[in-house]
């Protein structure tokens, strides 16, 4: 789960720009029948280990406020296959965004009201989003020239706010990234936020040392707000936290959220674990309503699935796995060694032993999750070179780079010898255990291969950012916003920035350009720049971006800056013993936390 | 002159060949002291020669994920379909080695440190015994998992020269103690009289009486070093490596769910019962090493 955890927080940075369209969908609002009450137990996948002294502060890592149950957002992304601006509500009733993309009203719910009884008004609106611009969030950024920043906020009346966008770096994801906003009461948190803090945004927009030191005052802020503790937890959202022990968190109805008819259970229950191994046992033996994916052994897999009442829902997740190279290093610089490898490995395989309930063998390296791809390159997705294994291929293609192979050992072209050194994070069982496999694959293809582990995910983000490591797994098409998807590969991490709507080239090693590519690639005979590509889909329309995608998705599998591996697939566990209307299968609801079912009314009370 | 020495020789090879005899003596009393023998040499041997009997990177079959037991796998296979037997016996070498040379380095510090100490007596005693007091105080295992963030451990010569350091203390305190004991008594008193040199008393005298509990230290120290490391691989604070008997315990428990299933059970048993075993052979040796030393058990 410590995979995961990496998995959704890689999610949240996506939370940014993009395009228009989209209004909300009120559902199930009314789905009545069915009874209320009971205890609804789960547990947090992203926090092992509760922090019984966290604040019920959703900006503070080891805090209590759990998303959906007690801490609440503008809206709930859906993380729609193409289209980044699909959201269901949350604070906000409905939502119009411009045509244009240039702003966003939002109307928040009428009957809302905090826990303490107060209503919950623009203005609290308008104070989350100074606290967002504290924390670095995408559409309230203080970076200069940032794309889909907002240029103003504006209170239209006490239930409506208005955002508009900065026009010079315009994003399709802005919507996206106002409404994904957490919100706190302003007559508790409004102490957080100096008198002059719109006045200092205001500085720190323009250029030079005044407007630089407005910004370190502004970031500084943010550290403040992530240890502020509210005295006691006052929510907006179906529950409010009751009680924390290092066991257990206690939430307990709020009476006083606009939906809290159709709220089920009157008490949800977070229970601690430190590993994998609790989780299972809490689900072999039925405890737990809801549990996030949770990579499991096979033999235990069938445990849970016996246990009474247990429903497994599948979904899809916008992340894939792919093994990336350092192309600043010698061999992968060159095009066809990582060709020679893509043949060499079968993903399959990898798959079965290191993700078999999590993820699918990916279809080819396109550089987009197999399902979205189908919706953006159409038929085109069957014309990508697929790699199957096919050992005579990869060595015509290590013949081709120039390897050299001595005794059934593939060496470099100068004869010195060669091993491929494979890096993971330690606890992630599932990259291990994938790299170990590949190891197994590569040695008995004559291509020698390690696996070395570092203590952990961000230590392993920083070093292969130093270009320290030669290969790393690399998390890629983080959708389903098109600009995302391709940033993880050619983005900042293979040398292009986006900076005031202009992108710009960092040399190799410089600028956390580590990957090293090419700044231009040959895709069926003619260069492009993908970077420059990449770009250009945070401001284009739907239909405009696939003809940009497939010439991506061309480029990423005749350039391998990756091997897609496997793409993830969203596991939930849930529980019908108690409690039933979970999701169906696939649903987009899937990719939100049960809290979100829950406060739209959807759970039930097993009759 | 010449036969003076060939007498020498020959009552040297004399008391030799008795020492053995009564070693087999003390053997044969307690089969279970061959048992043990048996175990630690064939440990000694699956160290030495075992991984020589497979190729580098284990065969793999991804059909016979965590396999039960049977006659082609003993103790099943992991989850890479990798037979679970042929990793403790690769593993076992980094394990052994590394246990080696920490009972090694224990007992050859503890006992210098100890010897010099006791025997000196005055202002070095002070100083030295300090120095142990202090090394006492580090709790070992928080201390390795600091240092373990920074030292990546992939010889089993650096986990072994680390784990000897921090453990010679207690032998180095036993040593003294029995050193300032020993050089009281009329045998050290004697030779001093005969004006013999230090050289002569410590190594001729004062050693050899403490030869069976150094030696006892030393094989008690190997079983120590075992727990240590692989607790420490257990734990997962260390670099991955496949075959290691720790990580072995570590992805059966936290990836094969040994503990909440029945699948990856005899992964996890396999390194235990290695661990088990060599234990067992060690206590017994030690058992037997007691009474050859000690001529008052061996009186019969």
């Amino acid at each position: 789960m410590k995979r995961l955890a990496a998995v959704v927080a890689l999610l949240g940075l996506t939370a940014v720009t993009a395009a228009c369209s989209g209004s909300g969908t009120p559902t199930n609002q009314s789905s009545s029948g069915g009874g209320g009450g009971g205890l609804f137990t789960t547990i947090d996948v992203n926090r092992p280990g509760i922090d019984a002294s966290g604040p019920a502060n959703p900006y503070n890592p080891k805090g209590n406020s759990f998303l959906g149950y007690n801490a609440m957002k503008l809206a709930w992304v859906k993380n729609h296959l193409t289209d980044p601006n699909q959201f269901y509500p949350g604070i906000a009733e409905s939502w119009e965004i411009a045509p244009d993309n240039s702003a966003i009203t939002i109307k928040l719910q009428p009957n809302n009201k905090w826990s303490d009884g107060k209503p919950v008004t623009a203005e609290d609106v308008r104070l989350s989003i100074g606290i967002a611009y504290t924390q670095g969030s995408t559409a309230f950024a203080i970076t200069p020239g940032a794309a889909g920043a907002a240029a103003d906020v504006e209170v239209v009346d006490d239930k409506t706010v208005k955002v508009t966008q900065d026009m010079t770096n315009p994003s399709s994801k802005f919507a996206r990234g106002v409404l994904d906003t957490f919100v706190a009461p302003a007559h508790i948190w409004g102490s957080v936020l100096p008198a002059d803090f719109w006045d200092k945004l205001k500085a720190s927009r323009g250029e030079g040392a005044d407007a630089e030191k407005a910004r370190e005052e502004i970031t500084a802020l943010g550290e403040k707000i992530i240890t502020f503790a509210p005295e006691k937890d006052v929510s907006a959202g179906p529950f409010i936290l009751e009680r924390v022990n290092p066991g257990e968190a206690l939430l307990v109805k709020n009476k006083e959220f606009y939906n809290a008819a159709n709220v089920a259970p009157d008490q949800v229950k977070f229970l601690n674990y430190t590993g994998n191994e609790q989780i299972w046992n809490y689900l072999i033996s039925g405890k737990l309503d809801h549990a996030g994916f949770t990579a499991a052994p096979a033999d235990v897999m069938n445990r849970i699935k016996q246990a009474p009442g247990t429903n497994i829902i599948k979904g899809f997740s916008p992340v894939a796995v792919g093994m990336a190279f350092n192309q600043t290093k010698k061999p992968y610089d060159n095009v066809h060694v990582r060709r020679g490898l893509a043949y060499l490995i079968d993903r399959a395989e990898v798959t079965k032993v290191a993700s078999p309930e999590g993820g699918n063998a990916a279809v080819t390296t396109s550089g987009i999750h197999q399902k979205p791809a189908q919706e953006w390159l159409g038929a085109e997705l069957n014309s990508l070179e697929p790699y199957n294994p096919d050992p005579a291929k990869a060595e015509e293609e290590f013949k081709q780079a120039g390897l050299q192979k001595k005794d059934g050992k593939w060496a470099l072209a100068d004869g010195s010898p060669w091993k491929v050194t494979m890096t993971a994070p330690s606890g992630f069982s599932d990259w291990i255990s994938a790299q170990e496999n590949i190891k197994g694959q590569l040695v008995e293809a004559g291509v020698d291969a390690e696996v070395v582990t570092v203590a952990d995910y961000p230590l392993y983000l920083e070093e292969i950012a130093a270009g320290k490591y030669d290969v790393g797994f690399w998390l890629i098409a983080l959708g389903p916003a098109p600009y995302d998807i391709y940033q993880r590969l050619y983005g900042a991490s293979n040398g292009w920035t986006n900076v005031a709507g202009k992108i710009k080239h960092a040399e190799p090693g410089k600028s956390g350009n580590w990957m090293g590519g090419a700044e231009k690639v040959e895709v069926d005979g003619t260069e492009i720049n993908p970077g420059e590509l990449t770009g250009k889909l945070n401001s284009v329309s739907a239909e405009e971006a696939k003809p940009i995608m497939l010439q991506l998705a061309k480029a990423a599998n005749q350039d391998l800056p990756v091997i897609q591996l496997w793409d993830y697939v969203n596991t939930q566990f849930t529980n019908t013993s108690r409690f039933t209307g979970f999701p169906e299968q696939e649903s987009d609801l899937l990719r939100l936390p049960a809290g979100v079912w829950i406060q739209l009314g959807m759970v039930k009370k097993t009759p | 002159m010449s036969s003076a020495i060939l007498e020498t020789t020959s009552t040297a090879a004399t008391m030799r060949r008795n020492f053995w005899r009564g070693v087999w003596r003390v053997m044969k009393r307690k089969p279970s002291r061959l048992v043990g023998a048996v175990i630690v040499l064939g440990f000694t041997f699956m160290g030495v020669f075992g991984p020589m009997f497979y190729p580098e990177v284990l065969p793999r079959d991804t059909s016979q994920l965590y396999a039960p037991m049977s006659a082609e796998h003993w103790f099943g296979t992991d989850g890479q379909g990798r037979d679970v037997l042929a990793q403790v016996i690769t593993g076992s070498r980094y394990v052994l080695l590394s246990a080696l040379v920490t009972a090694v380095i224990t007992v050859v510090l503890g006992t210098a440190i100890g010897l010099f100490s006791g025997f000196k007596r005055g202002r070095w005693d002070t100083v030295l015994m300090r120095l142990t007091d202090m090394k006492l105080t580090i709790p070992g295992l928080p201390l390795l998992l600091v240092l373990s963030t920074v030292w990546s451990f992939g010889s089993a010569l650096e986990m072994g020269l680390l784990l000897g350091l921090l453990g010679w203390g207690g032998v180095a305190r036993a040593v003294r103690s029995q050193t300032l004991s020993l050089r009281e008594r009329g045998f050290i008193e004697a030779a001093r009289g005969l004006g013999l040199s230090t050289t002569h008393i410590v190594g001729k005298e004062l050693l050899p009486s403490m030869a069976p509990y150094i030696a006892m230290n030393m094989l008690i120290a190997v079983t120590g070093a075992v727990y240590a490391q692989v607790g420490l691989f257990f734990l997962g604070v260390l670099p991955y490596e496949a075959d290691n008997w720790g990580v072995m315990l570590n992805l059966s428990v936290f990836g094969g769910g040994a503990l909440t299933t029945t699948a990856a059970l005899p992964y996890m048993l396999a390194p235990l019962l290695a661990i088990l075993l060599l234990t067992l052979g060690i206590v017994l040796v030690v058992d037997a090493m007691d009474e050859i030393f000690n001529p008052r058990l061996r009186e019969e």
